[in-house]
């Protein structure tokens, strides 16, 4: 049964890889017989060098009639494998670097349709990896690998056939020798990989150690736990010192040990050799042939017992890129999807449920009635829904039972790209690319004009500390906003939507980390923008969502209490307690 | 570099040893193409079959010799190059144990990890590399070339001219490549970082629906990695091809030349075809050189890194171990100026006052108005550019860090939790701690909850950066970690701003209730967490507007007056 599945999945991993390499298919014949020049070639230099040798008899027996062509003819073979060598190189680069380019944009173009459930539940840092890391393993083991293992065993067939002509008991004590570098290489690769997963693994626990430590250095020291810290840190040093010490020796002895075995088949072909040549069996030229060909026949088999290893990883990168790529985008929007334009802001929750788990119900039967240009406020303790419902809004998740309905349209029946268009959002992280201060305010609209941008950015409040940056609007943010504080992040996240005003807001603690007076000025900019919009308002300082038209407490995934803040407040009931509890005194 | 011989010092016999017994393991494979020769102009000339077996059993006990000082060359190699970069890492990890917060924040964290990791790594393959081949390849190279000499003056003259070109040839192809793979580095790095923004801001994006831009953006970016790789790939996929024609040509030039002196008389078949084999030698070790002064310049580059950071001066310590916790004023400041290492202008400036023993400060004011910077100054961890702090009636820049921030506990905003169980984070503040202290911290801190909700309650394992843990949870349970310390002065900034309102004027009233009661600093944007503390200083752009009761600044203080009525406003109408 697994098996099965196994195959499956392999016979997958190669259509994928087969369709990657497709368009290249030109290159890579041209490669594989390019190299198959080159092999050929390198195999008859030193057939000729040893025909020249049995032409240098002894003084005055040398033969330079007869050398000199082999000579000439030998210059004009080397400079044409070198060509064909150099050629096909180039060749690969273009299939190794034109593939990875190729399946790498093709994976972030999928990306693009995931649906949200997706990327929250996979760590961006793994995502990146698999388009970045595992797109170059697979096309760098693979097409090399491939070239490799081809000129490789081309060279061995080559070599054997070679020799053949010469001698056939040479060729076999060659034949029989040689294989045994490969075990005895097979061997110590077998006893090293476990030391060299102990390694790694010593290795990632330290690195996640330093990482975790470095990033909290500033807690350490404020406690004085610099010495503890070191203390621990010794503990996995030692360790990994240890265990690097022993995976680093005896990975290293796999090159002597194989040149020690191609000793000892030299010095098997030295002996076999000479021996027929006192018989007259073999020249003396020829024994030279035999010596470089002696010289040079382990060395692909060392590199093709590489090669083999490194196909298997580029094989299990190709199979994680084939789980990315194969994963099912969010649903197409339908055919007759309507595109939403002007939206009047009517958003009615009719039913509505919803869990990212099964096993765990978050939003249970929600209704709300939502008239264009009112204001709705929610309100509750961390982790009560509140984010989820802007989740849904949006159609990051689509709702499990229920409907949303946006000016009477089920949202399922819109365009997302319309839907999400009908909508600004500020988040609470606030996201900023790396580029400039300008590109980042445009982002929701690229057309607009730097007077536009400008009024937009006064607007948010954040004009005057953008003229304060090192290029004003073009200083270029750094990855994440990192030269700017949270609450200016914050502000630039905002004059992102006062540039493009969509007809409904979602403010998801907005202004969080802006300081009040600031706040305080943003909020009039707020409700001159928000005025005639519908808007949905996240907040757990109860004070900037008092004159909402409905205010919606949730705890656990329910609407435990709706209505308007006077209501609420007379009910008496949990945001009656939230509301006071603000104003307990010491 | 010195700092990684100082510390190979230490395995100065292994980095000894090491290269060696490969000089002696390359000395033996140098003497069989001469027993070759042998085998040639003195067994098969003569038939002598005794002879040859006898060379041929020299050539295998030749072997025998060389593989046994690799292993012993390998093993020291190994043991002085790991040795010595563990004892680097940790030196580099205490060194960065000692840097002050100006320093650490210049750095930033992931350039830390990444000479800690990556760039150790780096320093121990090359080391490793360098004991067991750096000798040995030019070792080879030119014993090749002296053992051609030895052979025949004449025809030798061939490996003298063919070795440097061979070498220029190698080494121009490396060196015109390296900067341009840093080019691809560079490329590659931009994939990067766009794939990960487009994954980190996928909400933003897709809500503003910028799919297509985030697309074309990539693949321009991933073009551009093409080119740069294809251009590079041309010239180092010269390297095989231009050698390989090189060394076959000095090959026929020299049977050339061999043949003629045979003609001549001066030398032997057989010694052509030694002069041969050496000059096969020779390509093998110069293509290993050039790998290996690639990797040696990464490792050179990667351990100057390092230094660089091992050279950063220490924090600076002051000698007074002694504090007067009885004197009359816990903290003062002096007309206090501070600017940053790399910024412009002043994040304070000029700031005086005098807070008593068990009073609590509220410091209130806007955004970058220098409210952290001004608290972070009381247990040192920024020295004042002008004027002076003290604590306890001490210039803090006098008392022993450890002495004072034993005394000073702080809760940063973002202080991190680190992985291990909830116990383990709040003895992080103090190991010895008692449980019932545990307890006593975890109850003021208004933790109890938090713990009391988890199954494993104290022992419920932390995750990294306590993600596991809410924001608030997070906060209460930094807190708590704190006060276990019993520190005398505590700092909380802005440590309360993911509590609700009613927790954070519970931990108020728990923290004023404490016995014997601690000095305490309260950071906060909101008037509501500061407007009982004896005395609130008012910062805008690092400056004080404002010092005083919340009453007297209600008269007093335009910016609170503002501060205040932009939250109360909107709470009470």
């Amino acid at each position: 049964m697994k098996k099965s599945r196994n195959t499956a999945e392999n016979s997958r991993t190669w259509k994928f890889i087969f369709r990657a390499i497709k368009p290249y298919m030109i290159h890579i014949a041209a490669s594989v017989l390019l190299s198959a020049v080159t092999v050929v070639l390198t195999l008859l230099i030193p057939i000729r060098i040893g025909s020249v040798v049995d032409n240098i008899i002894g003084e005055g027996k040398v033969n330079f009639d007869a050398i000199m062509p082999i000579l000439y003819g030998t210059v004009i073979m080397a400079a044409v494998a070198g060509a064909a060598q150099w050629i096909s190189g180039m060749l690969n680069n273009r299939v190794v670097y034109g593939v990875v380019r190729d399946v790498r944009c093709a994976a972030h173009r999928h990306i693009q349709t995931l649906p949200l459930s997706y990327l929250d539940s996979h760590p961006a840092g793994e995502i990146v990896s698999r388009l970045v890391a595992d797109a170059d393993k697979f096309s760098d083991g693979l097409l090399l690998g491939f070239t490799q293992l081809f000129t490789g065993v081309l060279t061995v067939i080559g070599t054997l056939l070679f020799m053949l002509t010469i001698n056939v008991w040479i060729t076999l004590a060659v034949a029989v020798l040689t294989p045994m570098s490969i075990f005895v290489a097979k061997f110590i690769a077998g006893r090293t990989y476990s030391m060299f997963r102990r390694q790694s693994e010593v290795r990632g626990e330290m690195t996640s150690y330093i990482d975790e430590m470095i990033a909290g250095q500033k807690t350490v020291k404020s406690f004085c736990r610099e010495e503890m810290t070191l203390g621990e840190f010794d503990g996995i040093n030692d360790r990994l010192t240890k265990c690097s010490v022993s995976a680093i020796f005896f990975s290293s002895l796999t090159n002597p040990t194989t040149r020690f075995l191609n000793a000892v088949v030299y010095a098997a072909v030295a002996l076999t050799g000479a021996l027929t040549a006192i018989g007259g069996g073999i020249s003396v030229g020829m024994l030279t042939s035999f010596l470089s060909y002696a010289n040079q026949y382990s060395k692909p088999f060392n590199e093709i017992s590489g090669v083999v290893t490194e196909l298997g990883a580029s094989l299990a990168s190709a199979a994680r890129l084939l789980e990315l790529t194969g994963e099912a985008p969010e649903a197409p929007d339908g055919d007759g999807a309507v595109t939403l334009t002007d939206a009047a802001g009517d958003v009615s929750f009719d039913h509505i449920s919803f869990s990212y788990t099964p096993e765990r119900p978050l939003i249970r039967d929600v209704n709300i009635d939502v008239r264009a240009g009112q204001h709705i406020a929610i309100v509750g303790p961390t982790g009560c829904g509140k984010t989820t419902l802007i989740n849904l809004l949006l159609r990051f998740y689509d709702v499990t039972g229920g409907k949303i309905t946006v000016d009477g349209h089920d949202i399922r029946s819109v365009t997302r790209h319309s839907l999400r268009a009908s909508y600004g959002m500020v988040l609470q992280d606030t996201w900023i690319k790396s580029c400039t201060v300008r590109e980042n305010i445009k982002l929701g609209r690229p057309d607009a004009t730097d007077e536009e941008m400008v009024a937009a950015a006064r607007a948010a409040h954040a004009d005057g500390f953008i003229r304060r940056l090192p290029h004003g609007y073009d200083t270029m943010l750094g990855e994440g906003g990192e030269s700017l504080s949270q609450g200016q992040r914050q502000l630039l996240s905002i004059s992102r939507i006062m540039l493009s005003i969509p007809p409904i807001l979602i403010l998801d603690e907005a202004t969080s980390s802006i300081d009040t007076r600031t706040e305080a000025r943003i909020s009039r900019a707020f409700t001159k923008m928000m005025a005639g919009r519908t808007a949905f308002i996240v907040a757990h300082r109860l004070s900037t969502v008092r004159g909402s038209d409905l205010i919606l407490v949730m705890r656990d995934g329910d609407i435990i209490e709706q209505g308007t803040h006077e209501e609420l407040l007379a009910r008496g009931g949990f945001y009656r307690h939230l509301w006071e509890s603000q104003f307990a005194a010491v | 570099m010195r700092q990684v011989f100082h510390y190979l010092r230490s395995y100065l016999k292994e980095s000894l040893l090491g290269p060696l017994f490969k000089l002696l393991e390359a000395t033996f494979e140098l003497f069989v193409p001469l027993v070759v020769a042998d085998i040639v102009d003195v067994g098969i000339k003569n038939g002598d079959r005794t002879h040859i077996v006898w060379m041929a059993v020299l050539m295998v006990a030749l072997g025998v010799i060389g593989l046994s000082c690799t292993v012993a060359a390998q093993y020291f190699a190994a043991k002085a190059s790991v040795g010595c970069t563990s004892k680097l890492r940790r030196a580099l990890f205490r060194h960065i144990g000692k840097l002050d917060y100006s320093t650490l924040d210049g750095l930033g964290t992931s350039t830390m990890v990444t000479r800690l990791t990556s760039d150790m790594n780096q320093v121990e393959t090359g080391l490793n590399l360098t004991l067991r081949l750096l000798l040995r390849s030019p070792f080879v190279v030119f014993g090749a070339m002296v053992m051609a000499f030895t052979i025949d003056a004449h025809a030798a003259s061939v490996f003298a001219v063919t070795i440097p070109v061979l070498a220029l040839a190698v080494f121009a192809i490396m060196l015109v490549s390296i900067p341009l793979y840093k080019k691809v580095q560079q490329a590659l790095d931009k994939v990067l970082l766009s794939a990960r923004e487009n994954l980190l801001g996928v909400r933003v994006l897709r809500a503003f629906g910028r799919e297509a831009d985030e697309i074309a953006e990539f693949e321009k970016r991933g073009d551009a990695l093409a080119a740069s790789q294809r251009f590079v790939g041309r010239i180092s996929a010269l390297l095989n091809p231009l050698t390989f024609v090189l060394i076959n040509l000095a090959a026929v030039v020299l049977v050339y030349v061999g043949a003629l002196r045979v003609d001549a008389g001066m030398i032997e078949t057989g010694e052509v075809i030694a002069l041969y084999n050496y000059m096969s030698q020779i390509l093998v070790e110069l293509v290993k050189l050039a790998n290996l002064i690639i990797n040696v310049t990464r490792s050179v580059a990667s351990a100057n890194r390092i230094e660089s950071i091992i050279m950063l001066p220490e924090e600076e310590n002051g000698c007074v171990t002694e504090l007067d916790v009885n004197a009359e004023y816990a903290v003062e400041f002096d007309r206090v100026s501070l600017r940053y290492k790399n910024g412009g202008s002043d994040a304070l400036s000029d700031i005086s006052f005098r807070v008593r023993r068990g009073q609590t400060v509220g410091i209130i004011g806007g955004t970058g108005s220098g409210k952290s910077s001004l608290v972070n100054m009381i247990p040192a961890f920024y020295p004042a550019t002008a004027g002076v702090v003290r604590v306890y009636g001490e210039n803090v820049n006098d008392i022993d860090r450890g002495t004072l921030r034993r005394r000073v506990a702080v809760v940063s905003q973002g202080a991190p939790l680190f992985r291990g169980t909830v116990r383990d984070n709040i003895l992080f503040g103090r190991p010895d701690a008692t449980d019932a202290e545990v307890a006593s911290a975890v109850k003021t801190a208004q933790a109890a909850d938090v713990i009391a909700s988890k199954d494993g309650g104290l022992d419920e394992p932390v995750e990294r950066g306590g993600v596991n843990f809410s924001g608030g949870q997070r906060q209460r349970l930094t807190i708590a970690r704190a006060l276990v310390t019993g520190a005398d002065i505590l700092i909380l900034d802005d440590s309360s701003s993911a509590l609700d309102f009613a927790t954070d004027a519970a931990l108020r009233a728990s923290l004023a209730a404490l016995e014997p009661k601690p000095t305490v600093f309260v950071v906060s944007q909101r008037t509501s967490s500061i407007m009982h503390a004896d005395m609130i200083i008012v910062l805008d752009d690092g400056e004080c507007v404002g010092m005083g009761t919340h009453e007297e600044l209600l008269a007093s203080c335009a910016v609170y007056r503002e501060i205040h009525d932009s939250q109360r406003k909107e709470a009470s109408a």
